[in-house]
Parts: C-alpha cells; structure tokens; sequence
C-alpha cells in the first residue's frame, strides 16, 4: 500500500514537471501531431493506400499507428534516459537512497508517468486523425492500442535504462535518445513506406525494437475483424525488454558518476 | 587513540579504528571518535583531509575497510528503512528539479518518512516560508541550500547529517542557520556537521574533532582545544617618546618588539595585564592600538594541521 501511493506520488511529481516543460510538451506532443499533419499533407494526396506486412492499409492510418508509436518511442526512451541520468548525476538519486524510501519506487512512479503520458499521446493522436482526417477505427483497435501502448512503455523504458550506465550527462541523454528513436523510425515504416526500403533492410527492422510495434499498431488501426492484436509485437519487443531490464538492472547505479 | 564509552547508549555515533583507502590512498586513517546524544559534533579539516569519506560511511553510502562504525546502534551498511526513518542527511551537493516550487519538492520528501515534520514548520525552521511557492530554479544558492536542510529535516530526524552545509552563504544567513541548528539541539536532535569555517565549529558545536590527512590531529570541545593554542597575546603600537624598556621592568611584562609593534604572551593574563595597566595609569601613558587577544579555533588549526584553515 505504502509502495503504492508512494509510486502514485512520484508520478504526481514528475507529471507537474511534464506539464511545466516547454521540451517535453513540445517534443512529446506537439511534435507527433506535427509530423503526423506533415506526412499525411505530403504523402495522403499521392498515395491512397501503403502496404504493410502483406497489408494494404490507408495513408492515414499508416501515419497514425506509426507516428503515435514513434512519439511513444521519442517520450519514454528518452524520458527515462534522460530523468535517469540527470537525477543520478545530480545527486538526486543518492539523496532518495539515503531515505526510507523504498529502491523501486522512483523507477516504477517515472515508468507509471511515463506511462500516463504516452497514453494522452495516444489520445490525442486518435483524436486529430478521427476528427481532422476522417480516419474510422474498428473497436478492438481500442483494446489493440492500450495495449500495445503498455509493451512499448515497458520495452522502451528497460531500453533507456539499460544504457544509463554508459551515458553519464542529461546532455547526452538527450541527443543520444531522439538520434535513436529517429533512426529506428527511418527504417522502421514510420516516416516512409516499407515498400520503399530495401528486402535486406526491411528484413533486418523486423528484428529491432520499432518495426514490430509500429506495423502492429498499423494492423489494428486500420484492419478490421480479429482481436487486433498480433504475436509477434509481443515476443520482439519482449525480448528486448527483458534482456534491457536484465542489464540495467546488473549495471544500475544510484552515485553520479561524473565526480 | 582508545575510546572507552561510559554510556554507549548516550551515544548516537560510535567510530572505532575506521579506515578507508582508494587504491594508495588512505582517506580516513584509524579514526575513532563518539557523538553523543543531543550534541553538535563537528567534524573539521581542509578539501580532501577526509570528512565526506567519513561521513558518507557513516551515512551507509561507503563501506569501511576496518574499523567498527555504530550510528543509532546500527552499522549502516545494514541500515534499513526503520534506521533511515530516524536520520536525516544534507549532503555536500545535490540538485534539484528546478520546475517545483519548494513545497512541492518539501512534501514529495514527507512522504517517505513516518513521522515528518509538517512543510509549514519545516520552511519556517529554515527561513523559506515567504518562498514556500516559489519554483527552485528561481531561487539564490543560498536559498536551495536551505531547501536542502528541509528536506534533510523534514522528517524528524533523531540524528542530522550536515556536509558543509553553510558553503556559499553570506555571513548573516549564516548566522541564521546557526540560530536553526541551536533551535534543533534544543529540541533533541543530534548533529554531526562537516565545515572548513572554524567560526562555525568555534560557535555551534559541543565537541570538535580536527582531521588532517584522514587522521584526527586533534579532539575536545572548542575550549580546550582553544587552551591547546596556548596563551593570550598582547599588542599595541610603539610611538614615539614610548619606552619599551621601562614599560617591561615595570609591569614584569617581556615584549617582543618588531617594527612599530610590540606584542607579548601572556602566561598569567590577568595579574600581567593588571599591572601593566596599574602602571600606565599612574605614568600616564597612553597605550596606542591597544589589544588582548585570545587563540581562536584558526591557531589551533594551524597548529595541529601546520597550515592555515
């Protein structure tokens, strides 16, 4: 129970900082719809359907899975990477280790605002593309959505701690994270069509972290009938979440390493 | 240097033969000493003479490589949440997220502990009230310190850590926070206070312990170390017509004369200075740049440490 309202706390906290934040709001949020306004004014009019895994779905669609899943990137492995980083190296961390705080409740409070947060992204990127570009999403995409949202916060947040060791300022933080996100994105069927990309490259994205979950994303959006929810996001993005908690936590420290 | 405690209980701190190297270096070397309950301890020495080290073991954040450390009767590197629950720390330097406002980052701390103090009595005890809903990146160096020293006592501490806790402030927010420790004393927490200010030591704490590269050079209350300096110094200025000579034979005074200045140490201040002054009275001199001038803490440091504070 203590661990509980405690976590709720911390999210709380970080939350107020979000909201005061003229970066976070304007990458987090502002910048997804953006780019989502962006590809669809540029690529809509051309294209009316781009296929994906075997599936022709619409322009819209295309760019609402993938972008929403990219600003869930963007927001949580670099949320956590640089809130990580910059609190260890400030000093903050070490303060909360000589509290009776309990050790989880910092990671679990910014993993649930990181969580919050990701989930208002998704609303309001469902919320432009239903009322700005008449984009119609079967029900379970709902379900589909939420769900795929808490993979991708849970991935990408072991992601970002995982490698907190080795980036030792928030400046770093916070170029390494978005370089990431936006490299990934490139070939990963978010910005550009799959079909533009080529057989070895393609291939190869659907080993890492993005492809699986985008195109899962895409799938729910814009296909009807099934559950909506496909494997295969799951064993990928599970496999490099796993493997990213199990690192960071063999490697996870609370003392700044930079004095 | 064998310390034998009548009470261990009376004792929040008990520091027995500690030693800490990093590679070649010996950072805390045999050190021993006791806090007791209710008193301001503090813990003096330059950069580097291993006060943080020593600190930072006894917060539980490094571990000795000999020695037997007991904080609260509990070694702690064992120290749980129940033992956390009844210390506080301020440590030599942390930041903040400057997007709260002082209440905001005060009250996320209170939660941690069982029994915290309320935010409104906290800032008040620090002097922040009238900035209580204040962002921290709006606030001086100065002030952030003090947002520091709340969240270190916000929850009732028993016993306060304090690393440096006065370094960048100005001289009367310094005497405040002499003024909050003395009020926290008073209310029975214990306090072991790091400072390189001899002023600080001298004013605030009950014993004083003077480390110098890792090994405690010397260790009392601020009297006795005082008393180890030796005795009061006596000086004024040598003008013309003044004979030196007579003045000496006459008050049994031996000066040392250098330029314009003489100056002599006084074995027995009070019967040597009646004297003199009987003396001066009736030959009616003048005495030009008269002082009398007792050792301070800085002699007693520059003695033991041969350098200056």
């Amino acid at each position: 129970m203590r661990f509980i309202r405690l976590t709720l706390r911390q999210a709380e906290y970080d939350l107020v900082a979000y909201m005061r934040s003229a970066r976070t709001v304007i990458f987090g949020v502002l910048m997804p719809v953006g780019f989502l306004a962006l590809f669809n004014s540029v690529f809509g009019g051309k294209f009316k359907t781009i296929p994906v895994d075997g599936h022709n779905i619409s322009t819209i669609a295309f760019y609402t899975g993938g972008l929403t899943t990219y600003g869930v990137m963007l927001g949580t492995f670099t949320g956590i990477l640089v809130a990580i980083v910059g609190a260890r190296e400030a000093g903050w961390l070490k303060r909360f280790r000589g509290t009776p705080m309990p050790a989880g409740v910092f990671l679990a409070g910014e993993i649930l605002y990181l969580f919050v947060t990701s989930l208002a992204l998704n609303i309001v990127m469902i919320a432009v593309s239903i009322f700005g570009y008449h984009l119609s999403l079967p029900a379970h995409a709902y379900v589909a959505i939420f769900c795929y949202t808490v993979l991708g916060v849970f991935s990408f947040s072991a992601m970002g701690l995982a490698l907190t060791r080795v980036i030792t300022t928030s400046e770093m933080a916070g170029s390494v994270g978005p370089f990431t996100v936006v490299i990934l994105s490139f070939v990963s069927g978010v910005f550009l069509a799959p079909n533009l990309l080529p057989q070895w490259l393609l291939n190869f994205s659907t080993y890492l972290p993005l492809e699986p979950i985008v195109s899962g994303m895409q799938h729910a959006i814009a296909l009807p009938g099934g559950s909506g929810l496909e494997l295969r996001p799951f064993i990928v993005l599970g496999i490099w979440g796993v493997v990213s908690f199990v690192i960071a936590q063999m490697n996870f420290t609370w003392e700044p390493q930079r004095r | 240097m064998l310390h034998v405690a009548e009470d261990s209980m009376a004792n929040v701190i008990e520091v027995a033969g500690l030693t800490k190297r990093f590679g070649s270096l010996t950072a805390v070397d045999d050190v021993s000493f006791s806090v007791e309950r209710g008193a301001i301890f503090g813990l003096l020495g330059k950069n580097g003479a291993g006060k943080t080290t020593t600190v930072e073991i006894l917060e539980g954040y490094q571990s000795p490589d000999q020695g037997r450390v007991q904080v609260l009767g509990v070694d702690p590197k064992k120290g749980g949440g129940a033992w956390k629950d009844r210390i506080g720390l301020v440590l030599q330097d942390s930041d903040f997220d400057p997007l709260h406002t002082v209440t905001e980052t005060v009250k996320l701390f209170a939660g941690f502990f069982s029994h915290p103090r309320s935010v409104a009595e906290t800032l008040e005890l620090v002097g922040l009230s009238d900035k209580a809903s204040t962002r921290i990146g709006r606030l001086s160096g100065g002030q952030r310190r003090r947002v520091d020293v709340a969240l270190g006592i916000i929850g009732s501490p028993e016993l306060l850590f304090l690393d440096e806790p006065t370094t960048g402030f100005d001289p009367s927010a310094r005497r405040e926070f002499w003024t909050m420790l003395e009020g926290l004393r008073s209310a029975g927490t214990s306090i072991l206070l790091t400072t390189h200010y001899m002023e600080e030591a001298q004013h605030l704490c009950d014993r004083i312990a003077i480390l110098a590269a890792g090994r405690i050079v010397a260790e009392g209350t601020s009297t006795s170390l005082i008393a180890l300096a030796g005795a009061t110094t006596l000086r004024f200025s040598v003008v013309d017509g003044l004979d030196v000579g007579t003045l000496s034979r006459e008050a049994g005074i031996e000066f040392n004369v250098q330029g314009e200045v003489a100056s002599a140490t006084l074995a027995n201040a009070q019967a040597e200075l009646l004297r003199l002054l009987q003396y001066v009275e009736r030959a009616g001199i003048e005495l030009v740049d008269f002082e009398v001038v007792r050792p301070t803490l800085d002699d007693v440091f520059l003695d033991v440490t041969g350098d200056p504070a």
